[in-house]
């Protein structure tokens, strides 16, 4: 028998999003990637047993019992356009489409109050090594959600310098062998790299001015796991109450957005004094391959929370925290995702 | 420019042909607005003419 090294995992999810969170996509659905890291899926049962009931004479358990399920993984990946535009799509969950054959997304997080959705899109998620004859891991996560993404932007040649970190939680849903999905071909990727980045926060424009170092932005929607379990929210096996409990809905909790940078500090560099004033601004992070596929994230109002003044490589820097703000007419965050991938989150 | 169709929060009101610019949909999208098919008796317009 030969080894499995992990390098083998095939993955691919949804680049559409699914009917309904137990409603498990096709392949015609999904698409394929590489990843950096090697997170997996692994679903987690947990069980319960009768050790502390009273009747049976002693305090072993004699039984044990399946209550629920739970998925996740983490995908980190070089950041590309089609990766940018499907996460902040899936992440943010309100998604307008145009253009074509290159098309557009413009994303803006959901807002229930304005009759929005409180769930976000579902998506399945595959994994297989050797699928077919030899078959060592094929497995499907129904009811996937995305429920965070970090962008991380640094100096440097190399692609490590610009990269996408998206964190996935679950139903609980698992089709754990015989899955039917036959892997679609590898996605051709155009890479966002650092080198490509236009910068403007708070009235400065950090690439010209030749100041930025590194920057990390994101969103995290704080999914409410604990109460996708409710009365009603189904079972691994549809009728089956000792297959163990699923979730029947993610909804998001608290949602929060992030932008912090680093940049060199000066003669004329402001942030302190835009911390002391609590000075408001946009900020407009965006990184492209060319016109047609490129991400950018406008933050539509920003202040400064922390301004701290330090070093990197011994040359003198301000760190600087953004608290994003929420503005009545423009929202907190727009993202807009462009590459020649139809369909996604449709 | 394209364009795209929106319909306005809660089922309220007629949709709407927009441009398909971030300045022009972020505002109606945090207001409630999603996108839709156009109308059914909407006939589209073209500059495509043939003699």
């Amino acid at each position: 028998m030969s080894t499995t090294r992990l390098q083998e995992v095939l993955i691919c999810f949804g680049k559409k999003k699914q009917a309904d969170i137990a409603t498990a996509q096709a392949a015609a659905d999904m698409w394929r990637f590489t990843k950096l890291n090697a997170s997996l899926i692994n679903p987690k049962l947990a069980t319960e047993n009768d050790a502390e009931e009273y009747g049976k004479g002693h305090e072993f358990a004699t039984v044990t019992y399946k209550t629920a399920w739970d998925v996740g993984c983490t995908l980190e990946k070089y950041l590309g356009a089609e990766i940018g535009s499907w996460a902040v799509a899936f992440a943010l969950g309100k998604v307008v489409k145009s253009g074509g054959p290159n098309f557009v997304y413009t994303c803006t997080p959901l807002i229930p109050a304005n009759g929005d959705a409180a769930e976000l899109p579902y998506l399945s998620y595959v994994e297989q090594i050797r699928p077919g004859a030899g078959v060592v891991v094929d497995r499907q996560a129904v009811g996937m959600a995305v429920e965070s993404f970090q962008i991380s932007v640094g100096s440097g040649p190399g692609r490590a310098n610009s990269k996408i970190s998206v964190e996935l939680v679950g139903s609980g849903k698992v089709i754990d062998s015989a899955t039917g999905i036959t892997m679609p071909s590898a996605t051709a990727e155009k890479l966002l790299p650092s080198a490509s980045l236009t910068l403007s926060i708070n009235g400065v424009d950090y690439v010209t001015n030749k100041n930025i170092v590194s920057l990390e932005t994101g969103w995290k929607n704080n999914i409410r796991m604990d109460s996708g379990f409710f009365p009603g929210s189904g079972f691994q096996t549809a009728g089956d109450g000792s297959t163990g409990a699923i979730r029947g809905r993610l909804e998001f909790g608290n949602r929060q957005g992030n932008l912090r940078l680093v940049a060199r500090f000066m003669n004329g560099s402001d942030e302190y004094t835009k911390l002391k004033a609590q000075t408001t601004g946009t900020a407009v992070v965006t990184l492209a391959y060319d016109t047609n596929n490129s991400l950018q994230l406008t933050w539509q109002k920003i202040a400064y929370s922390v301004v701290e003044i330090a070093e990197t490589d011994q040359i003198l820097t301000v760190a600087v925290d953004c608290v994003p703000l929420y503005d009545a007419a423009q929202g907190i965050l727009t993202a807009v995702g462009k590459c020649a991938v139809d369909n996604i989150c449709q | 420019m394209d364009k795209l169709w929106m319909k306005p929060p809660f089922g309220v009101g007629d949709p709407k042909e927009v441009d398909a610019t971030p300045e022009v949909l972020t505002p109606l999208m945090v207001a409630g607005w999603s996108q839709c098919d156009p109308p059914a008796d909407h006939e589209e317009v073209t500059t495509n003419v043939h003699d």
